[in-house]
């Protein structure tokens, strides 16, 4: 160890923009021909929260009880946020609510991945911005400067003191993932215990990752199927082909058709039918790896 | 499997003997020789094992009455999660957030482990049986009642035999939420309770109070459908939801238009489009047209407060799209006229022509002893009377908690205790255990064998047709927990033995009589007679879903449209000015899965409320009587009072408050008890004058606040759900301005 | 008008007056001292019960992931300033007044910086793993991460405490000495027989002695500017809305000169008093720091109104939201009152009278401090109340008891620190106040002769 042993390792971790990043060749166990993507159909997404407890049921999440609840410390890393039509400060339900999903976006270019002191959480070849918990020292500063807060602290010892699993509920616990104890971050995995047994396999038997091979619990919970999530360097799954037909870009900030958009309305022109596919916080440039689809109403109908 | 006659039970036997086995041996194994036979090792193990490696089992969801098909992820004799049997038609692979909980009904760490007598005192199961029986001597048949919640498969079919075998002929079969008017009102309509509802054909779907995304009959059954309903690519283009209740519901929630009812006109409204689509040319029957002729658009927007522009719009939309779909729901059905509610609607979907389109008749198991015998209200009431005139000296309670969810007016509690001898069956110390005189312990749905047959018959892709219905299998995907729980089907043959020793002598255990029972019949199970046994059990109990060709059912062409008489709106009673809307949510349903944190630690989806009871309150009601939210109020009927923290709330009539039911339990377990109110306590006893079922929204109450104010433990922050002009967050964009056709 | 150090002041007079200060503690001096040993332990049973149950007895949450420690934080990096702008910065201008009182300037910088350091401990969610953030060569490869600002925090102020620990010592040899030599024979003689490093005043030793301390002075000055600024690139370059400001890291830096002379007034005060310093902290002194922070009180309020105004014209919703929401929302209370500590206190401090009026002077630097405090909490809490994502905004939190009991212990180890600090170190410097009243007599002279020779 030494310094140039440091600085050697340095120019490998941060070598290319984010968005640009397809993995270094010491990776050679997985080059990466992957980047994993989703795309959530708010027109399709009831707001039933099945994927919420689905993810309870696969990660390991700890059931934190009212007064840590009303505290602001629950662990969903799925959460449904619901909104109303809004209207002079009043809501109004005629069209009724709106229901949004909402987890870790694994932003591109992540802004929690540059601040962490540690380097605990980072870029994986497979597109994935992962949390890795033993090296979590807690200073929650990626949890400060996500736009989305969608990073989840374990303010206490769910497992041991705070007796979130009682015997015998610890049985139910899934073996693939840990159960993080107090003091380090977690958030959405995009289930990567599952991801990792599909590219194993995949991997077996040489060959390549094949589209549905793999779904996340909450997509493969959803009733309405409103999640799909795939490989998005991969053209024929259906991910990609949404994100494509869509028009969303994952290394632009700003996507060409909504630039055209703007463009015709500048003109005072009618705008042709537009698409739905949408990011959050996308002007924030973390180029994240969730494309929403717009919800829709009918409005003129009734 | 077969090929090592070691099959996966006792593989879990012995993995759990095996570690208790270890556990034990500091203190009575004496050598390993004694515990020989209960301990393996890895390297043994059944081919299909592998440590690490996860099998998946399919079995059948006992969460709610929908009875999806699951697939159980298991690991080293652990069920660890479960996911939807992709091959189901219907839940086709998905799973909703109840369900999902089973595994925690399972692992559940207050369940009951023994049988227990009266005060806790824990006994054997021979003493327990030899108790039922010495009770049971010299008590007449009739004297003996059954109050369960639905039931079927051969589970019901045991409890028939044993029904006999006592000369009882009291099976109540209850169930505190249950479609039980509408049922009714569709056997006079279509001539079929339960038809088939074909969302994914519907160009419009009318539901009047129908929840059917959260908490109404079959809930991930449709929402597969609604999916498809909501697709701009399908044929009939995207579909357009209208949904029509007092209260909102999810579904509410995601209707284009969510008309806030007056609450009980929901048949008035239903007539008037009737009236309205006859003025519009729409051929109506006579008879229809006779009964609907008063209700024109004026007068239906003055009694229902739905503008009447509205109902003419809507009208027009019906009329254009066809084929659409009107579904009469929970909310519909809740009151002294809801028959004539759910007829009045049913009859929108004969004057739309969507009877025989999006209304079609299922199939039934051809097995009549195994058909579904589903739960109602009108069950109780008659237990309740039973009970209070003491009818009954032994009294049987098997999935069901009629205690915590009978209105309080009915004194059931008292009612219950006046029967001599009370048995459970139960899985928790819930309040009709805890009233019983002995408990016995039911394993979870992760441990037992069972067969269910679903109420709505869901078919596959392309199966619509033929008639199709199935029977569900659920298999032990682990091995039990506590030695000393039984499945109800255990059970009930060993009470059947007692009885009938030489007819079920063959039949070691309810396992036994499935295999036997299901080999017996199995050609009508879909085999051929030639097929080996063992592999034709083991191909059904394999998939989990045996798929039959069953008795098609038939839709009546002519409705009966008799009786279809709608009172006028109930005038506001100048003493209790609200009406009480119970409200039954997607996770929370009926409160016999309470116990379930992740249940109530998953935000309610209207208000994202956790942990907690609460009053939905309109934003003017609450202004004029000076109630913010969180203030604790009291809502009082004249059958008794509850108090709940209270939440302003859009979705909702400014004459309506609403209370989710399912909380408040005083037993039950560590996450159930003490949390919230419990509303069933308060509805007054008003039925529905037809069917005589409790009407959930027929209660009266007056609000007050307590001076008490807390802050809501909730999930949405200090802006509600307002986006503060954050201009894409949630995006919501009108039909007309989006390209939807060419979406993968 | 009282007067100035009196320029026939004996030195051995000088010697006496603050070896007094190092013996013999009065009875004030114990009470002062357990009293912060009692904060300090309630600060410390704060931090046992944290550790023990997690960080969500502090009751931070999801939004809020940082509270009053990292407020706390940077109000004692900022309080560190002090000590470097009086010794190092005025040294290089030859400002003399600064000579009897830059000593406990500077060791409040060294103890400013530690309590720091702890808050930055404190603040861990785990804090066992806290070396994991130093850049240990490990077999692993595994390095930590130098893109974040947080890892350039830590070795800024590990940086800066170590150079002002040596700052401290150096300046602090020929008072050993002197402590050396006159202190009666105990176990304080052996002590500052060590500290003194041989010292015995010669020409090549005060030669090599001048240079050094220069040195050291020249290199901490850049160190002093950048340590602040490195805990104001902890906000700044994030992306948060209220922190991604430009701006920041001269605002943080004139915060935190602010703060260090608001706090320089109260120790002066203090010490002044409980040692009977009066002949050498003297209010001709006092003023000339009064006048000091009010100039840099001026910048800090410019600066102000600087990142408002640059905020305001971005057109930036989120972050003008976030402004709005510290001056209309439930921060509104502390925020106005930061601006009214900050920005309108120190005109009092315009006026002549109370420039040299203790009491005043005295409860003005308390009100500085605590405008210096909230605006750090103004800084850190209202971003997280009210930041990006409107579902996430949480108005409601308000820090528990372990919190503020940490945030209080602090200053109880703070004072602790600086009480066993006046025992050991003298607070004023000696050697240099001798310096002062020789230049200050010669110049006298040189005067005098001048008028004399004018004559």
């Amino acid at each position: 160890m030494s310094v140039s042993n440091l600085l050697e390792n340095w120019s490998k971790f941060r070598h290319t923009h984010p968005v640009d990043d397809k993995g270094h060749e010491d990776w050679e166990a997985y080059p990466s021909d992957i980047k994993w993507a989703m795309a959530i159909d708010l027109d399709a997404c009831t707001g039933c929260n099945a994927c919420s407890v689905a993810c309870y049921a696969e990660n390991n999440l700890a059931v934190v009880g009212k007064e840590k609840y009303a505290h602001g410390q629950e662990m969903h890393w799925m959460r449904i946020e619901r909104y109303w039509g809004e209207e002079n400060g009043e809501f109004h339900a005629e069209q009724g609510a709106q229901f949004l999903p909402m987890m870790c976006q694994q932003c591109e270019a992540a802004p929690c991945e540059t601040v962490c002191p540690v380097g605990a959480t980072n870029h994986t070849e497979d597109g994935l911005n992962s949390q890795i918990y033993n090296r979590c020292i807690g200073s929650r500063y990626c949890e400060a400067n996500c736009p989305y807060k969608v990073r989840y602290f374990n303010w206490y010892n769910y497992p041991e003191q705070e007796g979130a699993w009682p015997s015998p509920m610890e049985q139910q616990l899934n073996p693939d993932l840990t159960v993080r104890t107090k003091g380090v971050m977690e958030k959405c995995t995009f289930c990567k215990q599952r991801t990792y047994v599909a590219r194993n396999n995949a991997r077996n038997e040489g060959r390549e990752v094949a589209d549905g091979e793999v779904q996340t619990a909450c997509q493969q919970a959803c009733p309405t199927g409103a999640i799909s999530f795939g490989n998005l360097h991969d053209p024929a799954s259906k991910v990609a082909k949404q994100w494509a037909q869509q028009g969303v870009d994952i290394n632009k900030d700003k996507q060409d058709k909504d630039k055209e958009r703007e463009k015709i309305e500048h003109q005072d022109k009618e705008p042709e039918k537009a698409l739905r596919g949408y990011r959050i916080l996308e002007e924030l440039r973390p180029y994240p790896s969730v494309m929403y689809l717009e919800r829709v109403r009918d409005e003129s109908a009734v | 499997m077969n090929e090592n006659d070691f099959d996966r039970r006792d593989f879990l036997k012995v993995l759990g003997a095996g570690g208790t086995a270890v556990a034990l041996s500091g203190c009575g194994y004496t050598s390993i020789e004694d515990g020989k036979e209960t301990v393996t090792s890895y390297v043994t193990l059944p081919s299909y094992v592998i440590p690490g490696i996860s099998n998946y089992f399919n079995s059948t969801c006992a969460q709610c009455e929908a009875g999806c098909n699951t697939m159980v992820r298991v690991r080293e004799g652990r069920a660890l999660k479960a996911e939807g049997n992709a091959n189901s038609p219907i839940n086709r692979g998905k799973m909703c957030g109840l369900g999902q909980a089973g595994v925690q009904a399972h692992y559940n760490p207050d369940r009951v482990q023994t049988p227990l007598l009266k005060g806790g005192k824990a006994i054997s199961w021979g003493d327990a049986l030899k108790e039922i029986e010495g009770r049971l001597s010299g008590v007449k048949g009739d004297e003996i009642a059954f109050v369960t919640g639905t039931t079927s498969g051969h589970a019901q079919a045991l409890l028939g035999s044993y029904m006999e075998a006592v000369g009882s002929k009291n099976h109540f079969s209850y169930e505190a939420i249950s479609p039980a008017v509408v049922r009714a009102a569709n056997k006079k309509a279509y001539g079929v309770a339960m038809p088939r509802y074909r969302i994914d054909k519907a160009k419009v779907v009318v539901s009047f109070g129908a929840d059917f995304l959260g908490a109404w009959v079959s809930p991930v059954y449709f929402s597969q459908q609604y999916a498809q309903f909501r697709k701009g690519n399908r044929p009939e283009g995207r579909g357009v939801l209208v949904q029509v209740e007092p209260k909102m519901t999810l579904t509410g929630a995601n209707a284009d238009r969510w008309l806030g009812i007056r609450p009980g006109t929901e048949g008035i409204l239903a007539l008037g489009l009737i009236n309205a689509l006859g003025s519009a040319g729409v051929k109506v029957p006579a008879d229809i047209s006779a009964a609907a002729k008063d209700y024109t658009p004026e007068r239906v927007g003055t009694d229902t407060g739905v503008p009447f522009d509205q109902i003419n719009k809507l009208a027009a939309l019906l009329k254009e799209r066809t084929p659409s779909l009107a579904l009469a729901g929970t909310a519909a059905e809740g009151y002294a006229h809801g028959s004539q509610n759910a007829l009045a609607i049913a009859m929108l979907n004969h004057v739309l022509g969507n009877v025989g389109k999006t209304v079609e008749a299922a199939a039934a198991v051809p097995f009549p002893q195994l058909a579904p015998v589903v739960g109602n209200r009108a069950s109780l009431t008659a237990l309740n009377d039973g009970l209070a005139a003491n009818k009954y000296k032994v009294v049987f309670s098997y999935g069901t908690n009629p205690v915590y969810s009978a209105p309080a007016a009915m004194k059931f509690k008292d009612n219950f205790g006046k029967a001599g001898f009370r048995v459970a069956f139960a899985q928790y110390l819930d309040e009709t255990a805890l009233a019983a005189d002995l408990v016995l312990p039911l394993d979870s749905a992760m441990e037992d064998w069972a067969t269910m047959v679903p109420e709505y018959m869901a078919a596959p892709e392309g199966g619509y047709a033929e008639g199709y219905a199935q029977v569900s299998f659920r298999q032990p995907v682990m091995n039990r927990l506590y030695p000393d729980t039984r499945s109800i089907g255990d059970i009930l043959l060993a009470l059947l033995k007692q009885r009938k020793p030489e007819a079920y002598k063959g039949f070691d255990d309810f396992y036994a009589y499935l295999r036997g029972n299901v080999l017996e019949k199995k050609v009508a199970f879909g085999g051929s007679a030639k097929d080996d046994n063992d592999e034709f059990w083991n191909d059904v109990v394999g998939k989990g879903i045996v798929a039959l060709k069953g008795v098609p059912g038939r839709l009546s062409p002519k409705p009966s449209v008799s009786g279809l008489a709608l009172p006028a709106p109930a005038t506001p009673d100048s003493a209790y000015p609200l009406r009480l809307i119970p409200a039954v949510s997607a996770s929370m349903r009926d409160g016999r899965n309470a116990n379930e944190p992740w249940l109530q630690e998953s935000p309610d989806p209207l208000t994202t409320i956790v942990w907690d009871s609460w009053v939905e309150i309109h934003p003017k009601t609450a202004a004029k009587l000076d109630i913010v939210e969180g203030d604790i109020v009291e809502v009082a009927s004249r059958s008794g009072s509850i108090k709940a923290q209270a939440y302003l709330f859009p979705g909702i009539h400014p004459d309506a408050v609403s209370v989710p039911v399912g909380y408040g339990h005083e037993a039950m377990g560590r996450y159930a008890k003490g949390v919230g109110a419990n509303v069933f306590s308060m509805l007054d006893p008003v039925f529905d004058k037809e069917t005589g079922e409790l009407a959930l929204n027929e209660t009266a109450v007056k609000i007050s606040k307590t001076g008490e104010r807390v802050i809501i433990v909730k999930e949405e922050g200090p802006v509600g759900g307002s986006q503060a002009g954050r201009p894409r967050i949630a995006v919501k964009v009108p039909a007309g301005k989006v390209d939807l056709t060419k979406e993968v | 008008m009282t007067k100035d150090i009196r320029e026939d002041i004996a030195w051995a007079q000088i010697n006496q007056d603050v070896l007094k200060s190092l013996e013999n503690p009065r009875k004030l001096y114990w009470v002062i001292l357990f009293g912060a040993l009692l904060v300090f332990s309630v600060g410390i049973g704060c931090e046992i019960y944290q550790y023990i149950n997690g960080m969500g007895v502090s009751n931070k949450n999801n939004s809020h992931v940082w509270g009053l420690y990292i407020a706390t934080f940077i109000f004692w990096i900022g309080m560190s300033h002090s000590g470097t702008l009086l010794s190092a910065i005025l040294h290089l201008m030859h400002a003399d007044w600064r000579k009897p009182i830059y000593r406990f300037a500077e060791a409040m910088t060294t103890f400013s910086l530690m309590t720091a350091g702890l808050f930055v401990a404190v603040h861990l969610g785990r804090v066992w793993q806290i070396y994991y953030a130093l850049p240990y060569p490990s077999e692993r490869w595994v390095w930590p991460n130098f893109q974040s600002p947080l890892l350039w925090d830590a070795m800024a102020i590990f940086t800066y405490l170590s150079s002002s620990v040596i700052f401290l010592y150096i300046g602090s040899i020929p008072d050993f000495a002197i402590a050396r030599d006159n202190i009666h024979p105990g176990w304080r003689k052996k002590l500052y027989s060590i500290l003194a490093l041989g010292w015995e005043g010669t020409d090549r030793q005060w030669r090599n002695f001048r240079i050094t301390y220069m040195t050291v002075a020249c290199f901490l000055i850049p160190l002093a500017v950048s340590v602040h600024s490195i805990v104001a690139s902890d906000f700044a370059m994030s992306q948060q809305p209220g922190w991604h400001v430009t701006s920041f890291p001269p605002y943080f830096v004139a915060g935190a000169l602010y703060s260090g002379c608001a706090a320089i007034i109260t120790l002066f005060i203090i010490l002044r008093y409980v040692f009977k310093f009066e002949e050498y902290m003297t209010l001709p002194i006092l003023k000339k720091t009064v006048r000091l922070t009010f100039a840099i009180a001026m910048v800090w309020t410019y600066l102000n109104c600087i990142e408002f105004a640059s905020v305001w014209y971005s057109h930036d919703q989120v972050a003008k939201d976030v402004l709005i929401q510290k001056a209309t929302g439930p921060y509104a209370p502390f925020w106005w009152a930061m601006i009214f500590c900050g920005s309108v206190v120190p005109f009092v401090m315009m006026f002549k009278r109370f420039q040299t009026n203790i009491p005043v002077m005295f409860a003005v630097s308390l009100l500085l401090n605590l405008g210096m405090w909230l605006e750090r909490w103004m800084i850190v809490a209202p971003t997280f109340s009210h930041g990006y994502y409107p579902w996430t905004w949480d108005h409601d939190q308000w820090p528990s008891l372990i919190q503020w009991g940490i945030v209080f212990g602090s200053f109880g180890w703070f004072t602790l620190l600086f009480m066993v600090f006046c025992k050991i170190v003298p607070s004023v410097s000696m050697y240099e106040v001798k310096e002062m009243v020789y230049h200050r007599s010669q110049a006298t002279k040189k005067k005098q002769l001048g008028i004399e020779g004018a004559h």
